[in-house]
């Protein structure tokens, strides 16, 4: 950069190349996780209501894509996880969030139960897309005894569901953060 | 050398000498390690393009396998129907010979595509110890800056205590306080004398007249006193 440059050039944002964390990820930026690189497709944003917000990102690597959950209460949160079939998940979940408008307070997969954490509602918004259209849900949050792995189960509309299966991610599993313009 | 030459040698000289002056070494350094920032940021924005494409490239790959996989067994069903009777072998043929040529073009893509990721991660790892050097002597200046931040406040700190040292001049100071000593002892000396000369300049006079003026006071004092007790009525 030259002298002129620096003396005339105003004052631009300057780049924190050491300083990225999940939270900065955008669409078309790169990252690293179990030893694989990640493109991140798109970018979803949540609003629960009272200045809580949190993203999600949709990644690939190629081969298989999930789901990177971030948001920070007090301290960063992140979940990786997979869309899952509702039906992987044991007895009729549908028809209960049909009848009692909520699904049971356990249920189970693959032979494991999860119990309910939290239930929330909440908009969602895919980032890139008309900024008013934000679309209306309920999301019902599971975790095992350990608090290591989760299951969410989503109503979009009155017979519209969705099922995710994951893991709850620490800090610093993400790493390499490589910004993209786009 | 022509006297403009050496004129504007001078020039130079006097022009870089100033704008040396100029240089804050702290100011100068952190705008240094900003640079390097940006040049890391961008050189990190390259590495995402190229990681792209390998992913991208990855993606194919796997798209084209699916594919290849799928005309394969296109071809055998075909060849299946006619083994049942439920088609013309020669359509059959066509249409299985199709789906092949299909598959080896999917395969030859396929392979390309695994080409270029090896090509992508070839350039990746090259780049990335690049930037792992660039980000180890971005930690080097940064720890430097602190080291150098350090220095200059212990010389500036320094160069005062000296400066306010050097405008100390000790010897006069030490004299001055010897001349008042020698003052006070002077003026001691003086008002010790002025008593003396005072007691030794009383005159005769003064001496019987200030004896006087003692008894008459007390010989009133004694009148009174008689007079007080009813004594001495004539007197």
């Amino acid at each position: 950069m030259s002298f002129f440059t620096n003396l005339f050039g105003g004052k631009k944002e300057e780049p924190n190349p050491f300083g990225r964390t999940p939270l900065d990820l955008d669409q078309g930026f790169i990252f690293e996780y179990d030893m694989q690189s990640w493109e991140v497709l798109a970018v979803y944003e949540y609003d629960w209501g009272n200045e809580d917000f949190s993203k999600e990102f949709k990644v690939s690597d190629g081969t298989t894509t999930y789901y990177l959950h971030v948001e920070e209460d007090d301290e960063l949160e992140m979940s990786w996880s997979e869309k899952i079939p509702l039906k992987a998940l044991e007895g009729n979940i549908a028809q209960q969030i049909e009848e009692k408008e909520r699904p049971p307070e356990t249920i189970v997969h693959d032979g494991k139960p999860y119990y309910l954490d939290e239930e929330s509602a909440g908009y969602f918004h895919e980032k890139g897309t008309d900024e008013e259209a934000w679309t209306e849900f309920m999301v019902w949050d599971y975790y095992d005894k350990k608090e290591a792995f989760t299951i969410s189960i989503e109503q979009w509309g009155p017979r519209s569901f969705e099922a995710s299966h994951g893991k709850v991610l620490q800090n610093h599993e993400i790493s390499d953060i490589l910004p993209r313009k786009q | 050398m022509s006297i403009f030459k050496r004129i504007f040698s001078l020039g130079k000289a006097e022009a870089n000498s100033a704008l040396n002056k100029l240089e804050d070494p702290i100011k100068m350094t952190e705008q240094g390690i900003r640079d390097l920032k940006v040049d890391l940021d961008k050189a990190l924005q390259s590495l995402a393009e190229i990681k792209a494409l390998s992913i991208r490239a990855r993606n194919d790959a796997n798209t084209y396998q699916a594919k290849a996989k799928d005309y394969e067994k296109k071809a055998i069903a075909l060849l299946q129907r006619v083994e049942k009777g439920e088609m013309e072998s020669s359509e059959a043929d066509r249409l299985a010979g199709e789906a092949l040529n299909r598959k080896k073009e999917n395969d030859s893509l396929m392979t390309q595509s695994k080409s270029d990721k090896e090509k992508f991660d070839s350039n990746i790892a090259t780049m990335e110890s690049k930037i792992k050097r660039l980000r180890q002597q971005i930690s080097q200046y940064e720890n430097e800056l602190k080291t150098l931040k350090a220095r200059v406040k212990v010389s500036t700190a320094t160069k005062n205590i000296n400066k306010q040292m050097a405008q100390i001049d000790s010897s006069s100071t030490v004299s001055l306080l010897e001349r008042m000593k020698d003052k006070v002892a002077e003026e001691e000396a003086l008002a010790e004398s002025y008593g003396d000369i005072a007691n030794e300049s009383r005159s005769l006079d003064e001496e019987i007249d200030r004896a006087l003026e003692d008894d008459s006071s007390s010989n009133d004092d004694l009148a009174a006193l008689k007079a007080k007790m009813g004594l001495n009525k004539d007197s």
